[in-house]
Order: C-alpha cells, then structure tokens, then sequence
C-alpha cells in the first residue's frame, strides 16, 4: 500500500497495482472545478507507480452531486473563462476514457451531474443499492457539458435517456440498471468489489495484454468494424511475436 | 459443391446449406479447418440454390476454438532478430479467416449459429459474425484468450463490444472465464435459448419461415416475430 496523497479534493492510494481516485469534498464530494482533479495531477499519480486498473469513488457515504453550482455562475460571468474550464473538464475525461487500462467507477449514494459524466467516462460501472443518479442541470437552466449526453446515449436507450436529462429526475440503482446506465449492483461495498473484479481481469496478465485488449474495446468505437477488426488482427500477431520472442530467448537460455 | 472435405461437412437439403464442424468430440479449429473453411466460402459462391445457412458442430459441441499453440510463431532467429515462422505470416493467415467470416457476414440468405455444448475462442467469434444465434441450455460461452496471453483476434473484442456493450466486453475478455446461456442471453450475445435437443431444427424452421425479400439489418424484427409466434414452447426469450 502506498502513501496516501490528499490534493485538490482528491484522494490518490494505490493498493496491488489497482489505483483509488476518491473524490474528497464530503459529504456531498462536490466538483469544485469542471476539471476535478488537474490532468498533470493525475498523470502525476498514474505515471508514479506501475498499474493494472484504477477505481473512481467517493469518500463517505456518496460518489459526488456533481458540480458546485455557485462556483458554476461565477464562471459563467465570463463566457471565454467557462469554454474554457469546460473544455479542461471534457479533456480530463477522455483522458479517463482512453486510459489503457480498465476504470471502473464505484458508486455510492447520490452520483448527479457531473459525478454521473465522471462514472459515464469509466469503463465499468459498479453501484451499491442506495445509489441514485440523475442529471439535474435542467433544473438550473443548463444540460449536462462534460460529455453526460452523448455517453449515455452510447449505453443507454434514447428515449430514457432523453427522459432524464429533460426532466433532471432521480432514478434508482435498479431502474439505472435496467437502462444501462449501470453495469451491475452489488450488495458489498462497491468500492472492494471494483477492486475485485478488476483484480480479477487483471492479475497474472502480461501489461501488454491489457494494454492490447483497451485499444481494441476503443478501435471498436472509434473506427469503422473493418478496421476494428482489421486492428484487432494486428494488436494479436504482436502479441503472438512476443510470445515467441520471449520462448526463444528462454531456451536460448535454457541451452547456456 | 465438388471437394471433399475433412474438417468440414456440407449438405444443401431443402435449400438449406448445413455447415458442420466436423472434427468431433470437441470440433477444435484448426490450420486445416480454416483452410478448408475459406476454401468452402469459395464454392459457395457458385450455390444458388442456397436459400439460408446454418452453421453447427457435429456431435455435442460446437467447438472449443482454435489450437492457440499453432497461432504463435514457432522459431525465433535470435541473429536477424526476425521471427522465422514471422508474424506477417500469421497475420496473413488471419486475415484469411478475417474473410472466411466477412464472408458468412456478408451474405445476402440467413445466416445462423445452432450452438450446442461448448463455444470458445475462435468458436464464439465465428457465431458473432453469423446473423443469428439460438443456443442450447447447455451451452458454454467464453473467449479464455488472455488467459494465454493472447487476445481474440479475429472479431471477438469488437463484435463483443458492439453486441454487449465495452463493460461486458472488457469483463468477458480480460477475465478469460467461461459463462452459461443465460448470461449469454442476457449480454445480448445469443439471441434465444432452447432444449439443447431442439437447436438445429429450430434454426432450420427459423430461417424457412423468414421471407424472400430477406434483410439482415432487419434481424431483430424477424426474431420478435418469431418468438411471438412461438411463445410456451421456447424455454427462455429475448430480454428486450
């Protein structure tokens, strides 16, 4: 187990290669800024030590309500100022999304806004039974700006999706679950079963496998399906070289 | 059809074309089988009178998917740092098989996997690229790839990720583990679930009732249709 690193709200523990990115700001561990943690940070924390998957959370009892909203209308003022932040927001998690490694966000009570886009940009997404979601920016005259729209598009049926993000209703970890939303619920704590699972897909695979498996999950969404399959025969054969590079110079070895 | 075939067997009755792997107990995929199956693409060409295909394994499974072994280059030349056996070889061989299923794919006339027993590996990414998949209740799914080091190659990641979404895709392939019909259903993988007794018939009567004007992008229609018709006598039906 690593130290323990508290900075900008967040909370950085790496435990067996699997890093924990808490959102700090309890109880409600809400955003301050549209770019929670600051991207450098986070490379910072991701670079520092060699890992297998990271675990998105909230301290205490709830993931995140999203966004402050009074520090929201302060950036609103200037109209150039907020693109901006919003921008370094949306920048931050596609960076999430295209990490090569897997994410799974693990949730907890309430997850609205902003915290929902965070979890939207994971690749898995875990939820104890008190978890609620929603998109409340329609109460507050806005939509949701990080991506929430498009991403659960992506997952999740239209007409639910619309449905929520027009009325800005809460809804349940087993209706999220029925819409997609969520990818499964769990009666431990989400936060150990993430770490469980990712322990799961992850432990006794070579980097590069893992590494190879995330580019092909992105090519599927990002090119067209020829490609993706086309890509996904190459990212195999280099797999396969390695393979038998490794077995070669091991009974070259072997005969010294 | 002319060429006999050893890892394969090919009838055309009532129209229908029955496509078996045919290298029973387990039906494994091999070098041979994936010659003789873009071989086979070939000659279909020429079988007009195909009006649907089924694709099955004889006997009780419907196979455990390719000899991975055989997939990896064998010798290494430690001098020119080239593998001998190179990767473009196997590249070249897999793109080959990246045909054998665009081809089955592609065609105009139903195409469906009859699963039964098990459906791994290189198995499983043969089905995802047929039109539709019925299963028996015993069927087993699973793509145990990366537990080798290796990944699917040859469509399993994503077909996966475009039927069952990237969080099913993800757990499936970097765990590695087998998972029933039922989950299989679930994830949108396979399409109905049957009496394992039941499957090949009724892929058979599936394809027969669809309609001339046939339309693979209209697959999800003809299977509500189906299975409305059918209602009591299916053992599990599609989720949505």
């Amino acid at each position: 187990m690593s130290t323990e690193i508290n900075k900008n709200n967040v909370t950085w523990t790496v435990r067996e290669e699997i890093g924990f990115l808490s959102l700090d700001n309890p109880p409600e561990n809400y955003l301050e800024t549209p770019e929670f943690i600051p991207l450098d940070l986070l490379k910072d924390f991701i670079g520092t030590n060699p890992l297998r998957g990271m675990v998105i959370c909230g301290v205490g009892r709830h993931f995140s309500a999203g966004a402050k909203l009074d520090n929201l209308y302060e950036l609103s003022a200037d109209a150039e100022v907020l693109k901006i932040k919003m921008g370094q927001g949306q920048h931050l998690l596609s960076y999430i999304e295209n990490l090569d490694i897997p994410v799974i966000a693990a949730i907890k009570g309430i997850c609205f806004g902003g915290g929902l886009e965070i979890a939207l940009a994971s690749h898995i997404r875990i939820c104890s039974a008190n978890a609620l979601f929603a998109f409340p920016e329609v109460n507050h005259g806005m939509m949701p700006g990080l991506g929430g729209t498009m991403r659960s598009l992506q997952i999740s049926r239209f007409p639910e999706v619309l449905k929520m993000i027009l009325s800005g209703d809460i809804v349940n970890a087993e209706e999220a679950v029925e819409m997609n939303l969520v990818d499964k619920i769990t009666p431990a704590d989400p936060v150990e079963e993430a770490f469980l699972l990712l322990k799961k897909m992850t432990t006794d695979k070579p980097l590069k496998v893992i590494q190879s498996v995330m580019q092909a999950v992105r090519n599927s969404k990002a090119l067209p399906p020829a490609e993706a399959l086309k890509e996904e025969t190459r990212l195999f054969c280099e797999l396969a070289a390695a393979i038998a590079i490794q077995r070669s110079s091991g009974s070259a070895n072997g005969n010294e | 059809m002319t060429t006999t075939y050893t890892t394969i067997s090919f009838e055309l009755i009532d129209g229908i074309g029955h496509l078996q792997l045919n290298q029973p107990p387990s039906n494994e995929m091999t070098l041979d089988f994936f010659s003789e199956l873009a071989q086979i693409t070939e000659e279909m060409h020429s079988v007009s009178e195909m009006k649907a295909l089924v694709i099955s394994g004889k006997g009780r499974h419907f196979s455990s998917g390719a000899r991975l072994t055989e997939l990896i280059p064998t010798t290494w030349d430690g001098k020119t740092g080239t593998a001998v056996l190179s990767g473009s070889e196997i590249e070249k061989f897999l793109e080959r098989n990246n045909r054998s299923f665009l081809f089955l794919e592609n065609l105009e006339i139903p195409v469906i996997s009859a699963i039964r027993g098990v459906c791994l590996g290189s198995a499983l990414e043969i089905a995802l690229f047929t039109h539709f998949r019925f299963c028996g209740e015993d069927a087993v799914f699973g793509l145990p790839e990366t537990t080798f080091h290796l990944i699917p190659g040859i469509g399993g990641i994503s077909r996966i990720a475009a039927l069952s979404g990237i969080a099913n895709a993800l757990e499936i392939v970097l765990r590695g583990n087998t998972f029933p019909a039922e989950d299989a259903l679930k994830m949108n993988i396979v399409d109905l679930i049957l009496p394992r007794r039941e499957v090949v018939q009724r892929a058979i009567e599936f394809v027969k009732s669809l309609p001339a004007d046939y339309r693979k992008e209209k697959s999800r229609l003809y299977l509500r249709r189906y299975i409305n018709h059918q209602k009591g006598s299916i053992l599990y039906i599609e989720n949505s």
